[in-house]
């Protein structure tokens, strides 16, 4: 077991090194590196000299010259920019002026949040769900569910984002919901369960854009796996012996079904993380998702690069996560 | 249920059946997952989308394939085809390239009942190559010879004015980006008589945009997919075939590719190498290979085992000919499951980046971009503009779900993952 997370651990190395050479690649290979703002002043300068000056100076804290001004390869530039990374130097953002690593620590806990609320309410909708569907296979009820869920993956997230907000945060139709936040402007007044309150009506509808895409997967992913252990010969045992039909489905399939729902959750969270572009856009929320948008439309490389890199990171880190849950959770299966 | 091994026939049918042609793995997985009717209506629905991708120019056009300009300003009257005329280069590659297929797929199911397989393979590959040679010299003539022409004489108005008669219009009088700049009434409007789908808020058609709309859709999710597969297939192919230390860096880069969220990945692309059509296809491409590569090696990882392939690689063939001529056929059949359910993404992916404003430029029209200028919601919210597009996306996409569905029913009767 300790070997198998050692390995587990140790093969995530070559990961994150790929990881972060790709995107130290990508940015550095791009038109436009030595971008006035990379050196994160602000001041104009007229002279000649003055400018030279400055450029050299970007291109000393890029790590593209030593401080004498001569060339640095490649492979040490990267080796400095993983250091500096390293160090909590995240490079300064070219439209905001600020450094990068303030912005991601502003904006991360509001994306994380949301994410991990849509995923709770996904697990407590999709398994009741995908259960039921399980137990009534091939009756009218699994039929629709089965059309249900592929619909529902199908549906385009920018459509259901735009018409909820359409029809239902907009005073020429119902003005039920607020347009744009995720909380009031003004909550200097509020009780702590008021802002509670504010904070639930503001992120409801992005929660629903949240949530169906993976209800669909999850629920598929329940059924799927009820349908896999009712064909098992310990079924028929405990049929046989005369456990009743809900203590089977719930205390002997349900409970070996959950070994597949612990993998599917490494899936969701990067998904949900990718989908919070679309949705933050939408509803004005101010997270990672709008500032990997507004980066693009900045030209913004370094505020992308280290999106991406957090980003990725929290990715592979859901998939180290759910590996060892697996490891624990299932003593069948044998690491040597 | 769906019994793809064809039984071993008895002796007293061989004859009758070695007469027929037999029917391939191919044969089979196909006409099982095409039976239900709502693949059926799928391979319907994307068929005519092909189609409308196509031949959008000659539906939904502002100028007439044919009108007759009276005599005035000292000029004779004179016949004209403005519709031919100011067909774009991209219209006539389009025509070009969808032509080859189409007689490339006619070429099959005319040859379909041949007995002589190997004769039926020969010909087929020749048309093939015929068909590539003729679509890419064309391309390249229309390329050199081809010039937009820029035609902004407002037939209707002609017409209605009496200075132009014998006007042949298309179905749909108006294309994606024709506005009417006099009518100040017409902007911004409810469906009406005249636009069944209301205007939008520069006075355009909605429903001609609608239908416009098919051809980014369709052209990005093929090129993007095409651009895909061949990376995919390749990586999937060697990395399967060599396994050992070659396999495990392999599978840690795929993983890193993964890890990024897929979106975040393609807006630093996008911010990198700027945004054009052309650009969004390589893209997607780039970033949405690792799918298939996956599949790809899991099948060679099970075929490099197997007697043929050691029987191949010891007759002397070369690695690539053992690679793609041998093992590829038998180990490409769920890459079709992955394309379909590829295809479905790019066509999700390409609308939310039109939807974003980084996707295809304006006056293009694209699905996602139709349902960003639906409005700022909050203020103005032209529902109007919205449905349309948002219902395009969403069956576009759910006919490849259902099929890639299918598929994977077929390829693998017990699995019952989505």
């Amino acid at each position: 077991m300790l070997n198998y997370i050692i390995r587990r651990l140790l093969l995530m190395i070559p990961t994150l090194f790929i990881m972060s050479f790709m995107l130290f690649a990508i940015v550095r290979f791009a038109p436009g590196l030595a971008h006035p703002g990379a050196g994160g002043t602000t001041g104009k300068l007229n002279s000649r000299q003055a400018q030279k000056e400055q450029e050299l100076e970007i291109k000393r804290r890029l790590h593209l010259v030593d401080r004498f001004g001569h060339p640095i390869s490649v492979p040490m530039q990267y080796w400095l920019w993983v250091r500096d990374i390293a160090e909590g130097h995240f490079g300064m953002s070219y439209q905001y002026d600020e450094p990068v690593l303030t912005l991601i620590a502003q904006r991360l806990p509001v994306t994380i949040t949301l994410n991990l609320i849509a995923t709770v309410i996904i697990y407590i909708i999709a398994v009741p769900g995908g259960m039921l569907a399980a137990v009534q296979r091939g009756r009218w009820f699994d039929r629709g569910f089965g059309f249900l869920t592929l619909a529902l993956y199908s549906l385009p997230s920018i459509w259901v984002g735009s018409m909820l907000l359409g029809f239902l945060a907009n005073p020429q139709f119902l003005d039920w919901f607020p347009a744009a936040g995720i909380h009031t402007t003004d909550t200097s007044h509020m009780t702590y369960f008021q802002y509670l309150g504010d904070y639930c009506y503001h992120i409801a509808l992005p929660l629903v854009c949240y949530v169906y895409g993976g209800f669909a997967v999850l629920s598929k992913q329940v059924r799927a796996a009820m349908l896999d252990n009712m064909r098992q010969d310990y079924v028929r045992t405990a049929r046989a012996k005369g456990v009743g039909n809900w203590t089977l489905t719930v205390r002997h399939i349900f409970r070996n079904s959950l070994l597949p729902l612990i993998t599917i959750s490494a899936g969701v969270l990067p998904g949900l993380l990718a989908g919070s572009v679309i949705v933050e856009q939408i509803f004005s929320i101010r997270g990672m998702g709008a500032l990997a948008y507004k980066a693009t439309f900045g030209h913004d490389l370094p505020v992308l690069q280290m999106v991406g890199l957090v980003g990725g990171i929290i990715g592979l880190l859901a998939d180290l996560i759910t590996d060892l849950c697996y490891a624990v959770a299932d003593p069948r299966v044998s690491y040597e | 249920m769906n019994s793809l091994e064809p039984s071993l026939p008895s002796e007293t049918m061989m004859p009758r059946l070695l007469s027929q042609r037999p029917r391939s793995y191919w044969d089979n997985v196909l006409a099982s997952a095409v039976r239900p009717w709502a693949v059926k209506i799928s391979v319907a629905y994307l068929v005519a989308l092909s189609l409308l991708a196509v031949l959008i120019p000659f539906i939904a056009n502002s100028r007439p394939y044919t009108v007759v300009v009276s005599a005035h300003n000292s000029m004779q009257a004179k016949r004209l085809y403005p519709l031919f005329r100011s067909l774009t280069r991209l219209d006539l590659i389009v025509l070009v390239w969808a032509g080859v297929v189409v007689w490339c797929v006619l070429h099959q199911w005319l040859t379909r009942k041949e007995s002589d397989l190997v004769r039926r393979r020969q010909r087929r590959w020749r048309v093939m190559i015929l068909a590539a040679f003729a679509a890419i010299a064309l391309t390249t003539l229309i390329g050199i010879f081809r010039h937009n022409v820029l035609d902004v004489t407002n037939y209707t108005r002609l017409v209605a004015e009496g200075k132009a008669h014998g006007a042949i219009f298309a179905p749909i009088k108006w294309g994606y980006a024709d506005m009417e700049p006099l009518r100040r009434d017409l902007i911004n409007k409810m469906p009406m008589p005249g636009h069944p789908l209301g205007t939008d808020g520069q006075g355009r058609d909605v429903l001609a945009r609608l239908l416009w709309s098919a051809r980014v859709a369709m052209s990005v999710g093929f090129v993007s997919q095409i651009i895909a597969l061949v990376i995919g297939v390749f990586c999937g192919a060697v990395d399967g075939y060599f396994s050992g230390i070659v396999d495990l860096l392999f599978m840690r880069f795929v993983e890193a590719v993964e890890a990024i969220p897929t979106l975040i990945l393609i807006l630093i692309f996008v911010a990198t190498f700027g945004r054009n059509i052309m650009a969004i296809m390589v893209i997607l491409g780039v970033t949405g290979w690792t799918g298939y590569a996956r599949f790809v090696r899991a099948e060679f990882l099970r075929l490099r085992s197997l007697d043929y392939v050691a029987a191949a690689r010891a007759a002397g063939l070369p690695l690539w000919r053992v690679l793609f001529r041998y093992m590829l056929p038998n180990g490409i059949t769920p890459v079709l499951v992955s394309a379909s359910f590829g295809f479905a993404g790019a066509v999700t992916i390409e609308s939310g980046l039109s939807f974003l404003g980084v996707g295809v430029r304006p006056p293009t029209a694209s699905w996602g971009q139709m349902l960003n200028e639906a409005g700022n919601p909050a203020t103005v919210f032209r529902w109007w503009e919205a449905i349309g597009p948002g219902l395009a996306i969403f069956l576009t996409v759910m006919a490849f779900n259902v099929i890639g569905q299918a598929l994977r029913d077929a390829i693998d009767p017990h699995g019952e993952a989505l």
